[in-house]
């Protein structure tokens, strides 16, 4: 005769369906809302969830026998709950409290069970083995996905910032100023040479200020970016006004040994400014002075 | 003089894989210089130093870590910064020494130009192990 052990969680799955996602479904709510307020969309939220119940429900009335049921590989379960953690993860959720959805289920399951299983305690005790089992797995599953998530999330920001550090202005015809900011690796090395030719073949610069005010550290390496830059632009026929080199900065880079030898260089932006406007024949003066 | 409550005594480790552990471990030199109450172009130089090796290793080794250490006495004022990877090792350790030599395309500055900045600078490079050990001393005022 086939064992039904699991048969309680069927009937609890099937017959009080509504209530288990009633219950679920305030209490994963009441928590998110006093934490996350005005953030989430109820109706999504429980029409999700109904969705998740739903399938959770298939898993058991497809299964035979008392041990836990697989969750087989085409199962939408995955799927499903990634979509809610990976959605709690871009609104910044903790991932304890995207967590806590799966979790409550399980609460919510094991105090129906406790009060229905009224056979032996093995009974019981096999039931809560086969929930723990599928909603531990369905755990670490949301707990992959949220971390994805956030990963993606990440990956988007470096690249915002990668494009916004290092912006190329034109400050006056035929000169620009290029401000770097922040740390220069190969990659963002690149990325400003780019767009340094760029902005120099665009508007024809005689004169280019390169302002390492923002770069924390001059090193060897960094060094060598900025050389690099600067050759490439020169060749393109711009001079170049360095600025925003600190003191120690200097002192450092001397005892590195490495010098920008052809390279006009000004402690201060201001300075620079004022030097490459004379380089294209202009000056500022005070209005009717 | 003691040394501060505040003056930390025991040694920072940190692992090197990544370009952010670069920005952490000279952050953290930067940070112990100034709490021994060195200036800013010593802070500067031992970042710059610790920027150089940790870059390095992540270079040729691609993985290491390094310790950094108070190494104040009543007389000095003192920071050590141990790196060490296991990676294939220096092939010619006086010829990577010299100004100009590089293997990678890069200046050839790192290893003269950080020796240049620092008060002690120790190498052992062998395949499989590279140590290198700098420090900042200054008598204090």
């Amino acid at each position: 005769m086939p064992s039904n052990r699991l048969a309680p969680i069927r009937t609890l799955l099937s017959r009080d369906r509504e209530t288990v996602a009633e219950e679920w479904a305030s209490d994963v709510l009441r928590a998110w809302e006093r934490n996350y307020p005005n953030m989430i969309s109820q109706d999504e939220t429980r029409h999700q969830m109904g969705r998740l119940l739903a399938e959770i429900a298939t898993l058991f009335a497809d299964h035979d026998g008392d041990t836990p049921p697989k969750i087989p590989a085409d199962s939408p379960l995955p799927g499903l709950a990634g979509e809610i953690s990976a959605s709690r993860a871009k609104l910044g959720f903790r991932p304890t409290d995207t967590a806590h959805f799966v979790i409550a289920l399980k609460n919510v399951l094991t105090r129906h069970l406790v009060r229905m299983v009224e056979g032996s305690q093995l009974d019981l005790v096999v039931c809560l083995a086969a929930v723990d089992d599928v909603l531990d797995r369905l755990a670490l599953m949301t707990f992959d996905a949220y971390v994805e998530a956030r990963e993606r999330v990440i990956a988007q920001q470096s690249l915002s910032l990668v494009e916004l550090s290092s912006p190329v202005v034109r400050l006056w015809d035929q000169v620009i100023l290029l401000p770097l900011v922040g740390i220069i690796d190969t990659v963002r090395a690149r990325q400003f040479t780019e767009r340094l030719l760029e902005a120099i073949s665009r508007y024809e610069a005689l004169v280019t200020i390169i302002d390492v005010t923002g770069v924390p550290v001059f090193d060897t390496g960094v060094a060598k970016h900025i050389m690099k830059a600067i050759e490439a632009a020169q060749l393109l026929g711009t001079r170049i006004v360095m600025t925003g080199l600190s003191p120690e900065g200097a002192q450092t880079l001397t005892k590195l040994n490495v010098g920008f030898g052809e390279v006009t260089s000004r402690a201060s932006l201001r300075a620079g400014v004022a030097e490459a406007l004379r380089m294209i024949g202009r000056r500022i003066v005070a209005i009717g002075g | 003089m003691a040394p501060s409550a505040a003056t930390p005594v025991v040694p920072t480790r940190i692992q090197i894989t990544e370009q952010m552990d670069i920005v952490r471990a000279r952050a953290e030199a930067k940070r112990l210089v100034g709490l021994i109450g060195l200036g800013p172009s010593d802070q500067t130089r031992l970042a710059t130093a610790v920027s150089e090796l940790a870059r390095n290793i992540l270079q040729y080794a691609g993985k290491g870590q390094c310790e950094i250490s108070n190494i104040s006495t009543p007389a000095e004022l003192g920071v050590r910064i141990v790196f060490e990877d296991s990676g294939p090792g220096i092939p010619d350790v006086a010829c990577a020494m010299r100004d100009g030599y590089s293997t990678s395309g890069g200046l050839g500055a790192g290893l003269p130009g950080t020796q240049r900045l620092m008060d002690r600078f120790e190498i052992d490079s062998r395949p499989g192990r590279t140590r290198v050990s700098i420090a900042l001393i200054r008598r204090r005022l």
